[in-house]
């Protein structure tokens, strides 16, 4: 108690220190505050940390005396404060006007000797209360939460503390709902969640097809795309429905098909690029030899031999029957490759997904 | 009570507990750490700070494919068939 009163005493002598402006500052800002306890009478049970903190600070405010540890006690415990609730609303009407004096006189005449004196100790406990309610604030990231009862409303810990969950998830489903477009439209947390998941995996395949779109359109710059790539598009990309529909036709990928010799590692500037982009896409899924030569050699080997035949077929056939045995031999290819790289390098390419994200 | 809820609104907590545990797998920090049931709060959460990474994601990524597409040749074959990549 005598700390208590020790630390009233200093912020009143510090109060005393504050030049005009800062003051009238302080007691408009404790004139805001002042329409705390209004707000909380308004919304009856609200909750919520402001309104909370607001009969702590009234509190205070009667017993000027014990004002910090009142104040304190005021956003410490929970169930005072759904007892505090019909208090704050009765103290609400004496208060309010109270206040509006206080921040008259503030702004008015400081030089009123007794005046200051007499008031400048409410102001001071005022500071305090003040800081209880940036303290509840603070509160309300960790662990105290603050929760209102309302009337006929359980008040035991667990009911008070399934409440608050309820209440934080609600809080992050309205915040997703802003977040996912066409959410708020959806009612019920079955719609919404079904809209989130959608909207994620959208965005997901999104992010997918323009790194792929990017290492298609840039062979030579995008390696570490490419590599990032493997993880997560082998999948979609050996899936034979994606190959055709990214496949150009057939006759525009023939000469690239003569070009290419898997064993030469080509940088495919200018001949892919001007071949588009279901070869490049081939092009840049050969490329994780250089790639592989970080797994151990006994690995990499069996890649480039299973590339090998599989792109044989290729360089000999024209025309329509081409664009099929292109399938054929990159979805060997993939699945080779997948094989390989699902063992050995799974860990690290997780590594860079998390990376870029 | 909770009877009384899902008689009234005509979602079970299954059904709800299920697109969660759906929304988990989504999830890549969950996926790692395995499947370990996480409080809905936290996965609602972690579900906001990820969808906030994959729109920069999408933006980064499109700004990227832009500034190619605005150096690459606009004539060439290649540049043209991206291009009728991009719009389908």
């Amino acid at each position: 108690m005598a700390r208590c009163q020790g630390t009233v005493e200093s912020l009143c002598q510090g109060l005393l220190d504050l030049d005009d402006d800062k003051f009238g500052a302080m007691c408009s800002a404790f004139g805001y505050l002042q329409e705390w306890p209004d707000l909380g009478a308004m919304c009856g049970a609200s909750l919520g940390a402001p309104a909370a903190a607001a009969p702590g600070a009234g509190d205070g405010n009667d017993t000027s005396s014990c004002s910090g540890s009142a104040g304190a006690g005021g956003f410490r415990k929970r169930r005072p404060d759904a007892y505090l609730d019909a208090k704050g609303d009765g103290n609400d009407m004496s208060k309010r006007p109270r206040g509006k004096q206080q921040q008259l006189g503030g702004l008015g005449e400081i030089a009123a000797p007794g005046k200051g004196k007499q008031e400048r100790p409410k102001a001071g406990t005022k500071k305090k209360a003040e800081a209880a309610s940036t303290a509840a604030a603070a509160g309300q990231k960790t662990d105290y939460i603050h929760v209102r009862a309302r009337r006929g409303q359980a008040t035991d810990s667990h009911s008070l503390a399934e409440r608050v969950r309820r209440e934080r998830i609600s809080e992050r489903m309205r915040y997703l709902q802003e977040l996912v477009p066409g959410c708020s439209k959806v009612t019920g947390k079955a719609g919404m969640l079904d809209e989130i998941i959608n909207y994620v995996q959208s965005l997901q395949k999104q992010v997918e097809f323009l790194s792929m779109k990017i290492a298609a359109s840039n062979p030579v710059v995008s390696f570490d795309i490419v590599e990032d790539l493997f993880g997560r598009q082998l999948k979609q990309a050996c899936n034979p429905a994606a190959l055709p529909a990214m496949a150009l036709p057939a006759g525009q990928l023939e000469p690239a098909c003569l070009q290419m010799n898997p064993m030469q590692q080509v940088h495919p500037s200018a001949a892919a690029g001007s071949t588009g982009f279901g070869l490049d896409m081939v092009v840049n899924n050969l490329y994780p030899p250089p790639a592989a030569a970080r797994c151990p050699v006994s690995a990499a080997t069996p890649v480039t031999a299973a590339a090998g035949p599989s792109i044989e077929p290729c360089l000999n056939v024209n025309g329509a029957a081409a664009a099929a045995a292109w399938d054929i031999g990159s979805q060997n290819l993939f699945g080779g490759f997948d094989a390989q790289f699902q063992s050995v390098e799974s860990d690290c390419l997780l590594d860079n997904l998390k990376m870029e994200m | 009570m909770s009877s009384r809820r899902s008689s009234r609104g005509n979602i079970s907590e299954d059904e709800i507990n299920e697109l969660i545990s759906k929304l988990q797998a989504l999830l890549p920090s969950s996926r790692r750490r395995g499947s370990g049931q996480a409080s809905t709060t936290k996965l609602l959460k972690e579900t906001c700070s990820y969808i906030k990474s994959l729109h920069r994601e999408v933006d980064d990524l499109s700004d990227r494919l832009s500034d190619l597409m605005s150096t690459m040749d606009h004539n060439s074959p290649g540049a043209e068939i991206i291009r009728s990549i991009l719009r389908s």
